[in-house]
């Protein structure tokens, strides 16, 4: 199966993140899409993976699903080992900030917040202890330990990507979920937030998942999963930019050879 | 940009209805009363001056509401679009042009508002008229007339004062930079105008306060004409200086909040501090609403009181006087309390983004909701004590005038009832909206 990772993962800790057979439909009757069409996969604990694919061939859907942010229409999701599953959005968000961690493109800092207050929020929400030492640890480690008290506002994209990159870190996520995290940087600070995570998973053996469609951030994760029309249709290790962007280009027509022969019998 | 505007309004009619509402409201009110100086044409003698001072005095502080209340909805809904404006203006929109896109929006809704307001308004003149009848002191034999005083006043004047609030607005979102507009803070400083503004209003309340004291010193009920508007004068006052108020007590309660009040405390007073402008409007019409009515609540059981140890057995056009009094700041407190649902509701709906980041951040719908009513508690509070001091403006001279003792004639209960309807008001309403924009799931409402 594509995506399934038979290796032993390096530190040997198991396996963080596991779908089974997710599907994902919109709408009803004849305007029924299938976001996510049955994608199984399974990632081992300390692993990077980017997830990448045309525009809606589903990796967002895929994401925010895996993260507990929406519900899939079928199929499992466990998140190291405890399944995703609760009704209501109260028992979404317990799950999620005991296991889970976000970056999103447009950062989601809280612009009232300071830097401090912002990445000990979740802590706060979740009514845990709040160790302001290590808050700061986290915050001088991403290179803003001389920021605490300012706002949002008062940094550039990239600072406050990496804020937002310090908030996920600070309650120790099984899973960090990361969407275009760089999507809205310059090359270079989209360079530096891409270091940073790789760091977090060389260091801490943090998972992270990265949904990406920029081969360059495709390049610094450990392997790539290929997405189109809702499905795995690829995988790939020790990615480069080059083999990616590769990949990418053919992906339409691999996807068509694929597709034509199931596509006649279902239809 | 006369065209964007209009598009704007077709396209986002819901953005505009706290204007809206205020500016048909506010010409229905000014109609109605504006009507008595078309009825007023055909008549000579006491009823023609009783017509016209009708006319003039409550109309005119009705206008006053009108402005505030229609500079503050407008204030409101152009900072919501602030994300909008800020996107005019990077891809070229001069400021002139970007005041000419909300001085039309605004001259629109104005005219639209005060045209429709024209059926209602007969109605309501209608009835003001038939209260003076019934209280004799206009004959039953003048009909109500509505004509150009009525359509001239209520259209103009809403015109007018929507189009200047939209300039004062305009102006003040042309000048800002546009990353000072994208960060979604404000200090909430006030500006010398602003105070200036206060002033003038507190000297317009002192003055009512001593003319009551010494010009009308004997004129027994008479010294309601005075004294009945000091508190909309000191309400407008305070209202004007409420960001500096919601900060300070933000920031005396920030200690105790964040102690006990667990996260939703914490983000309540961080939200307070950091958006005290935005918090400050939602406080203006709680302070309008509790200053005017307990203000005349107390000023009418006062009188009462005053009647009765007077040993006069109350006439049948006392009782009306009183019926009047009660019907004119009926509507005034109706218009208040519609300002306040209408402000509360429109500036819930803006803060959909950030409670979705707050979900995102792993905040549960129950702790947003924590949040809001942290916020809405402190609220009620402060435009509670800012309403009732304002009240005192009244209260206590014509008490003095009527019963010789600062402290008004009266029941307890009639304080706690208005409280109680500010708090219900402010809560359900502030309640209700929360709950409709949690509705969106949460990563929608960061994406919008």
């Amino acid at each position: 199966m594509f995506g399934r990772k038979t290796a032993p993962p390096a530190d040997g800790s198991g396996e963080a993140l596991r779908l089974e057979g997710v599907r994902k439909i919109y709408g009803t009757g004849d305007g029924r899409v299938a976001a996510l069409d049955g994608v199984s996969l399974s990632l081992p604990a300390g692993s990077f993976t980017a997830v990448m694919g045309p525009s809606g061939s589903g990796k967002s859907t895929l994401l925010q699903c895996a993260a507990g942010l929406d519900r899939p229409t079928e199929g499992r999701i466990l998140v190291d080992g405890a399944e995703l599953a609760g009704e209501t959005e109260a028992a979404l968000t317990r799950f999620r900030r005991e296991r889970i961690g976000f970056v999103f493109q447009h950062f989601n800092l809280l612009p009232t917040l300071t830097v401090m207050q912002n990445v000990t929020l979740p802590l706060k929400l979740a009514r845990r202890p709040v160790d302001r030492g290590r808050a700061a640890d986290v915050l001088r480690r991403v290179g803003l330990g001389e920021r605490l008290g300012h706002l949002p506002a008062e940094l550039s994209g990239g600072q406050q990507q990496r804020v937002a990159i310090a908030r996920a870190l600070v309650a120790r996520p099984r899973v960090l979920f990361a969407d275009e995290p760089t999507g809205a940087l310059d090359t270079r600070s989209a360079r530096e937030v891409l270091a940073l995570l790789r760091e977090t998973v060389r260091v801490d053996g943090q998972t992270i998942v990265m949904v990406t469609h920029d081969p360059v951030a495709a390049a610094h994760a450990d392997a790539v999963l290929y997405l189109a029309d809702g499905r795995i249709v690829g995988h790939q290790t020790a990615p480069t930019a080059e083999a990616v962007a590769e990949r990418m280009t053919h992906l339409a027509d691999e996807v068509e050879r694929q597709r034509v022969p199931s596509g006649v019998a279902g239809r | 940009m006369t065209a964007l505007a209009l598009r704007s309004l077709r396209k986002r009619a819901g953005a505009f209805t706290a204007s809206f509402l205020a500016l048909f409201l506010g010409a229905t009110i000014l109609m109605g009363f504006a009507s008595m100086l078309d009825t007023a044409s055909g008549t000579s003698g006491t009823a023609h001056e009783t017509l016209v001072t009708m006319a003039s005095v409550v109309g005119g502080w009705g206008l006053l509401l009108v402005v505030f209340a229609v500079t503050s909805t407008l204030t409101l809904s152009v900072r919501q679009r602030s994300a909008e404006m800020a996107l005019l203006k990077s891809i070229g929109a001069t400021p002139a042009q970007l005041t000419r896109m909300i001085t039309g929006e605004a001259a629109v809704l104005a005219v639209v508002a005060s045209l429709l307001a024209i059926g209602p308004a007969v109605l309501a003149g209608r009835g003001l008229l038939a209260l003076l009848h019934d209280t004799g002191q206009v004959p039953g034999s003048v009909p109500h007339a509505f004509g150009p005083a009525a359509i001239s006043m209520g259209v103009g004047i809403t015109f007018v004062s929507a189009v200047g609030a939209a300039l004062l607005t305009a102006r003040r979102l042309a000048r800002g930079r546009i990353a000072d507009t994208l960060a979604g803070t404000d200090s909430g400083r006030l500006t010398k105008k602003r105070i200036a503004f206060a002033g003038l209003f507190f000297a317009v309340a002192l003055s009512e306060v001593v003319v009551t004291v010494t010009v009308m010193k004997d004129e027994g009920s008479g010294a309601m004409a005075t004294s009945g508007q000091a508190d909309i004068f000191a309400a407008l006052g305070l209202a004007l200086l409420a960001p500096a108020i919601v900060r300070r007590t933000a920031s005396v309660l920030a200690g105790p909040l964040r102690r006990f009040g667990g996260a939703a405390g914490d983000l309540a007073v961080t939200g307070m501090l950091r958006r005290t402008s935005t918090m400050a409007a939602a406080v203006t019409p709680v302070i309008l609403f509790t200053g005017i009515a307990v203000g005349t609540l107390y000023l009418q059981s006062t009188e009462n009181a005053a009647v009765a140890a007077a040993g006069v057995v109350k006439t049948a056009e006392d009782k009306n006087i009183e019926t009047l009094n009660f019907v004119v700041i009926g509507m005034v407190v109706v218009f208040a309390a519609i300002m306040l649902v209408n402000t509360l509701v429109a500036a819930t709906a803006h803060r959909r983004r950030e409670f979705g980041q707050t979900r995102l951040a792993g905040a549960t719908p129950r702790q947003v909701m924590g949040t809001v009513a942290v916020e809405s508690v402190v609220l009620t509070v402060i435009g509670v004590a800012c309403g009732s001091v304002a009240s005192l403006f009244t209260i206590v001279p014509f008490s003095l005038v009527r019963v010789d003792s600062p402290m008004p004639e009266g029941d307890v209960w009639t304080f706690a009832g208005v409280v109680a309807l500010a708090a219900v008001l402010t809560g359900a309403t502030v309640a209700a909206s929360t709950r409709r924009v949690l509705r969106t799931p949460a990563i929608e409402a960061v994406a919008a």
